[in-house]
């Protein structure tokens, strides 16, 4: 129990300062919960999960932290717990609405160099740890996919994964590694 | 024209956002314009409307795919609309991560498996480049901007313990600053 409500508080950090859509979070979830919850290595393939499965990204990271750490309560808790900030501020906001005068253009600009600043600090955070060639050859290819085509960056995720799944001890024997 | 005039109602809020948030997979970008089009395919809500929405659901934290159902779900139908929508965007993912979840437990000491982790997750780093580049070409620079994004990133880097703190402040003080300079 007393794991549970450290873990609803944990997330309930994350929901707070969650600006600017998934990817700009993910290093801010990172820092709360590596390497107390989860592995370096497991959380990159829990991001690989959450972001090639139905839902948004922080919500699905509360969720299979929370299940693989007390089951369904715990994963009912976190979830909510990623969204109970937010919601209290869309519920404030409504509420309050037309009584305060917030500057649109001034909050969406510091906003954005905000979550470029959180998507900076996730690049670094997540920076390769392997230095697997195929591993190196596959990051860089999703690099491409995503910077340059229209292609989904699920086809990535699930493409590099398959590649090493099916031909990586083949690929790796051909060269000799 | 609109083919389906029925009114909008929480439960409809509820199946139409349960619905798009278990087909649509890739993140708030992806989902957003589903969402936009599915309003105005019921007839419930112009685009021009949903987009305004959606640009004051960027300000709010959290899931965008969730603060923008709940903003326009408010719009429709109030506060149960609101409520249904929450429930609609939350309980599809919940479940399906429950299943992968299990299905990573009784199956992810399969070298295989392991592997596809390892090439999914190998990624992750290339996306969140892409992202930055991104936002960096879409966006307009100059030096104190560049200045900015770069000392709270950094600042972020060296006290991962304090991002809180650090991004609240931060964002309050460049709000604070951005502020005075559109009012001279």
């Amino acid at each position: 129990m007393h794991e549970t409500l450290i873990l609803v508080w944990t997330f309930f950090k994350v929901g707070i300062i969650a600006f600017g859509g998934g990817w700009s979070t993910v290093g801010i979830i990172k820092n709360a919960v590596v390497p107390t919850w989860i592995s370096e290595n497991d959380f990159r393939a829990l991001i690989a999960i959450a972001q090639s499965t139905p839902g948004p990204i922080a919500l699905n990271a509360a969720t299979m932290i929370g299940w693989s750490h007390g089951g369904l309560v715990a994963a009912m808790l976190s979830t909510l717990s990623v969204v109970a900030f937010p919601v209290m501020a869309i519920t404030a906001t409504t509420l309050l609405a037309g009584k305060v005068k917030l500057n649109q253009g001034a909050l969406d600009s510091s906003l954005k160099t905000g979550s470029l600043a959180m998507m900076l600090m996730t690049l670094w955070v997540l920076k390769p740890v392997s230095l697997d060639p195929l591993l190196l050859i596959l990051m860089l290819g999703a690099f491409y996919i995503s910077a340059f085509t229209k292609i989904n960056a699920l086809w990535a995720i699930l493409g590099s994964g398959a590649i090493n799944a099916i031909a990586g001890p083949w690929i790796r024997g051909l060269f000799g590694g | 024209m609109a083919k389906n005039n029925q009114p909008p109602t929480p439960i409809r809020l509820f199946f139409m956002f349960a619905q798009i948030t278990t087909v649509t997979l890739g993140g708030g970008y992806v989902i957003v314009p589903v969402i936009g089009s599915a309003l105005e395919k019921r007839g419930w809500m112009n685009e021009d409307d949903f987009y305004s929405i959606f640009v004051k659901a960027q300000a709010f934290p959290g899931p965008l795919a969730m603060s923008t159902a709940m903003l326009v779900s408010i719009r429709l139908c109030g506060f149960w609309g609101a409520f249904a929508a929450f429930w609609g965007i939350l309980i599809p993912p919940f479940l399906a991560l429950i299943l992968v979840s299990d299905l990573i437990r009784t199956y992810g000491s399969l070298p295989a498996v392991q592997r596809f982790l390892a090439g999914a997750g190998a990624v992750v780093p290339g996306l969140v480049a892409a992202m930055v580049y991104k936002s960096v070409k879409k966006g307009s620079w100059n030096i104190p901007r560049v200045a900015e994004t770069l000392i709270l990133a950094i600042l972020l880097a060296l006290f991962p313990k304090l991002s809180l703190p650090i991004l609240l402040g931060g964002i309050a003080l460049l709000y604070g600053i951005e502020a005075l300079c559109t009012k001279h």
